[in-house]
């Protein structure tokens, strides 16, 4: 059920209007000017190429942007006639851009979508992630017809990833979430995705979404959410996820902390689920993918091996305090080597749980925790980038297979000593 | 009836009927004029005050009349030319005038005309139609009826030539670059107009020449055959009326009006199209587009408007994904499909539904032009898709739930067409009879809603200016003429809405319900919140007090 405290008058006065739709397109944004335009304007592309027939409604979140993004999405949006797209919806396309109360936040963006999507009886939600640029409109009816045509509650994306494309998903979020919840969902932080007017209004219902949490905590929760309440998961295989290079993006340790805090915060609440789930059962795909596409230069990946190597050294006291003997002497073998440096998908996936289990059982501030796994994740993203930079794309997919693989290997023992704990 | 207002048409609402299928008064199966006459008090009853009658000419009837074998008499199961002069007069003492047919594009091939023409090359007759020793000639151009036609040219066995045809190959369409064609056309209108026929419903206008490497549609030239026959009509007969057939979007049918010197109405098929529309997609964005794109007309001229008449629900003037969507919701079934179009009457279109046929029907007679009611439609008739061609919507008026409906005494099996006579909207359930008995049936609700029409200008001659509530399912404008201003609001949806209207220009009037006469709240500054049953419509007659 929608709560209406979320609902400016005029914002109702504007779903009032808008009535009952087939397909409601949400796009929070926060400063978004750059690359807003293309994305309204690929929704609009899709809706009138794939849905000509259906009641779609354009529904722009805007947490205070100062820069026109609100302005920008209605201008791009007026003319359903123009040259916008060479189709033509039979019905219009509504547009609705609204300023939200509460937190600032893609949580409290996502919030007042749902909601939107509640008192519209949206039958398909989809949400599109401002910041992208490789938006396209086969991404409309990517996520929106499984959705529609009853087959998924959840559409997440499947985006092709080159080795060094957003490795804390390959290397970390993709196998610890595939592990834990038992299902291989390649893209948990899902950026873009299609659900379904229920699972809205579960989502809705629950505090967790409008906390003003990051945008990687909002989409993790989610995706969390569907699979812990039976809700029926499936991915779309979209094009590249190409980001805005204007776009201000956090750095590095920052990112790594929401996202492990977004992680743990789930695991934490989900333990009764995850625990006894055993290996992970297939999220149906969508679709076929397309081939990968860099996503810049390279990163130095001798200097992320160096600074592994170091801080492996220098946060060793602390590190005796997470991890087990024989996986601490492992690693630090490992850093022994850094130009050659050799950190293997088992003992990531060792790594890892260890560091779940230390940050769930507190042994010391789980700031601290997150912290010091930062220059572990680095080695270990060093490593596989050393031994696959000249790998084909088939050979680096069957890598990040068998980096999940390892970490569902892993999962029994650290559930045992989490339950111990 | 000629004297009085020259642009009585604008404030016309038309009845199109069949004659044949109308009322059989000997028994024969077949309507006819007396038959047609002892129904006139029923016609003025329902409030309109122009007929139209579909062509009762001698005709070997293999285009159901517009085929035409003879231009000057009525085909003997019509009646006789005194049956024909008889019904004129009473139509006219009740006020009521007269449009009939005038096809000038071609005949029959068994016009005596054609016959003559095609008995050899050397015929003087030869060049009233169009010959061709190749059907090479005007290559490209489209042919009408897909579904029975591969070719615009046939050829004749007899002159071992082709002949050009943009119908049935049945109907040689005639040749006017020939002036002697022109003038016997102009003695055709002359004719009936001696007779006291008040205008012509002008069939197939835009086909009349052809010039090679065009589309055929439309030359200039066929532009002066109008001007011509016009100017001799302003002349000999002032206050009488041509009305085109032009099957197009309104940017092309404009022409056809010239600078009021052509015709002074001409049909709008999208503005048909796009109610259907926007109705079944609940979204007013089609009839906003149509009625933007609609250009102005001459102060002399007027739009005839319509639901449904004798022909498909045309829809070639749509995108392919429109005519997709039409065809799934207005005619699952394929045998429904014909041509480029849907053979259906406006009740089954409507599945039946009261509450949309009224939302229709409101619409069609608040938006600009002079509205036509096809004969049987104001008590919701439905149509027989199995009689072939366009005939499943041409069935016998149902006036009684007696032998044939009261449509004739015949043998059932002796009728023109055979009554609908399924149990939902057959002439059991559905006739004129049972609706003149309550108060609330479709027929009174039709003659309520044309009264209303009628008790002013503002529709028939009043501008039009649309009003853009961000609810797309409802549909508003404000039509003026002179002092008077009258809102609409439309409901286009099967569903309640609410909506606010912006009518700060019109702060201070009171609305009044034109139905009911129930007074609204005074207009202010700020948005109008409206609320609207399931497909309603609201007239509101703005008042200043």
């Amino acid at each position: 059920m929608a709560d209406e405290s979320l609902l400016s008058d005029d914002l109702l006065r504007q779903l009032m209007a808008t009535g009952h739709v087939d397909i409601l397109i949400g796009v929070p944004t926060l400063n978004n000017a750059a690359t807003v335009v293309d994305v309204v304007r690929a929704a609009q592309h899709g809706i009138a190429t794939y849905f000509p027939r259906a009641r779609a409604l354009i529904f722009n979140a805007d947490s205070g942007s100062d820069d026109g993004t609100p302005t920008l999405v209605r201008d791009a949006t007026t003319d359903d006639t123009g040259t916008v797209s060479a189709s033509r919806p039979l019905r219009t396309t509504n547009r609705i851009t609204t300023p939200y109360h509460g937190l600032p936040g893609k949580g409290s963006a996502m919030r007042v979508i749902f909601a939107a999507a509640d008192l519209l009886s949206a039958d398909a939600v989809v949400t599109l992630d401002p910041n992208v640029t490789s938006v396209m409109p086969e991404w409309i009816p990517a996520l929106a017809a499984p959705v529609r045509d009853g087959r998924a509650d959840l559409v997440a994306p499947r985006y092709p990833r080159a080795a060094a494309d957003a490795p804390l998903v390959t290397q970390l979020v993709r196998p610890l979430v595939r592990a834990a919840y038992g299902w291989t969902l390649s893209e948990p932080l899902m950026g873009e995705f299609g659900c379904s007017r229920p699972f809205a209004s579960h989502c809705l219902e629950l505090s967790g979404i409008g906390t003003g949490a990051t945008p990687e905590g909002v989409d993790l929760w989610m995706v969390a959410e569907a699979l812990v309440k039976g809700f029926r998961p499936a991915q779309a295989a979209l094009g590249p996820r190409l980001l805005g290079a204007s776009r201000k993006r956090p750095a590095l340790p920052d990112v790594f902390q929401q996202v492990m805090d977004a992680v743990c915060a789930c695991l934490e609440l989900h333990d009764s689920y995850w625990l006894p789930r055993g290996a992970a059962d297939p999220v149906p795909c969508f679709g076929t993918l397309n081939p990968a596409v860099e996503p810049g230069p390279r990163p130095d990946v001798a200097a992320m091996a160096e600074t592994f190597a170091r801080d492996v050294a220098a946060l060793h006291p602390l590190l005796t305090t997470i991890l087990t003997g024989p996986t601490l002497a492992r690693l630090t073998a490992a850093a022994a080597t850094p130009a050659q440096l050799v950190y293997d998908d088992d003992l990531w996936a060792d790594t890892v749980f260890e560091f779940l289990l230390a940050y769930h059982r507190a042994v010391m501030t789980r700031e601290h925790v997150t912290r010091t796994l930062l220059p572990l994740y680095l080695g270990r993203t060093a490593a596989f980038l050393m031994r696959h930079a000249s790998s084909d794309q088939a050979t680096v997919d069957a890598a990040f297979e068998s980096l999940c693989l390892a970490f569902e290997r892993a999962k029994p023992s650290a559930a045992a000593q989490w339950t111990k704990a | 009836m000629t004297a009085g207002d020259p642009l009585w048409f604008k404030d016309a609402v038309i009845y199109q009927l069949h004659v044949k299928t109308f009322l059989d008064s000997d028994g024969d199966g077949v309507g006819d004029f007396r038959g047609l006459t002892s129904r006139l008090d029923y016609l003025e009853a329902l409030g309109v005050n122009t007929l139209w009658l579909l062509p009762t000419f001698p005709s070997p009837f293999r285009d159901d009349g517009y085929d035409i074998a003879d231009y000057y008499s009525i085909h003997p199961m019509y009646g006789t030319m005194e049956d024909f002069q008889a019904f004129l007069a009473a139509a006219h003492e009740r006020k009521l005038r007269v449009v009939t047919e005038l096809v000038l594009n071609h005949t029959s091939d068994k016009h005596p005309w054609f016959v003559e023409a095609r008995s050899s090359r050397d015929n003087p007759r030869r060049d009233w139609y169009v010959w061709s020793d190749t059907d090479d000639k005007y290559r490209g151009v489209r042919v009408i009826f897909i579904d029975t036609e591969t070719s615009n040219w046939a050829w004749d066995p007899v002159s071992k030539q082709y002949y050009w045809h943009r119908f049935f190959s049945h109907q040689p369409d005639l040749n006017y670059d020939n002036p002697a064609v022109r003038e016997e056309m102009w003695r055709v209108m002359q004719f009936w107009a001696q007779l006291g026929v008040d205008g012509f419903r002008v069939d197939a206008v835009p086909y009349l020449v052809e010039r090679e490497g065009t589309t055929c549609e439309g030359m200039p030239e066929t532009h002066e055959v109008i001007k011509f026959l016009r100017a001799r009509l302003d002349t000999h007969f002032p206050g009488r009326m041509l009305l085109a057939e032009a099957n197009q979007v309104p940017e092309l049918v404009r022409p056809y009006f010239g600078d009021g010197d052509e015709f002074h109405m001409a049909f709008h098929f999208p503005l048909m199209t796009r109610m259907f529309m926007a109705t079944r997609l609940e979204d007013r964005g089609p009839l906003t587009d149509i009625i933007r794109r609609t250009p102005t007309l001459p102060e002399n001229c007027q739009w005839a408007v319509f639901l449904r008449n004798h022909d498909e629900l045309t829809l070639e003037m749509v995108t392919p994904e429109e005519r997709e969507f039409m065809y799934d919701e207005y005619a699952r079934d394929p045998v429904a499909r014909l041509n480029l179009g849907i053979r259906r009457r406006l009740a089954p279109l409507l599945d039946g539904d009261r509450r949309r046929i009224e939302l229709m029907n409101g619409l069609l007679m608040s938006l600009p032009g002079s509205p036509i009611v096809y004969y049987g439609d104001e008590i919701g008739m439905g149509d027989n898709v199995y009689l072939g061609d366009r005939n499943g919507v041409r069935t016998p008026m149902q006036w009684s739930g007696g032998w044939n409906g009261g449509f004739s005494s015949a043998d059932p099996e002796r009728l023109a067409f055979a009554m609908i006579s399924n149990p939902v909207y057959g002439y059991q359930a559905v006739n004129v009879l049972a609706q003149e008995r309550s108060s609330h049936t479709l027929l009174n609700w039709m003659r309520r809603l044309i009264r209303v029409r009628q008790s002013t200008r503002v529709f028939s001659r009043g501008t039009l200016t649309l009003l853009e509530p961000p609810n797309q399912r409802v549909l508003a404008y404000v039509r003026a003429f002179e002092k008077e201003q009258v809102l609409v609001v439309n409901n286009l949806s099967g569903t309640v809405q609410a909506v606010e209207l912006d009518l700060s220009q019109l702060a201070g009037a009171i609305p009044v319900e034109m139905f009911g006469q129930s007074l609204f709240p005074r207009i202010g500054t700020q948005p109008y919140l409206l609320t609207l049953g399931p497909h309603a419509f609201y007239w509101f007659r703005l008042r200043r007090l």
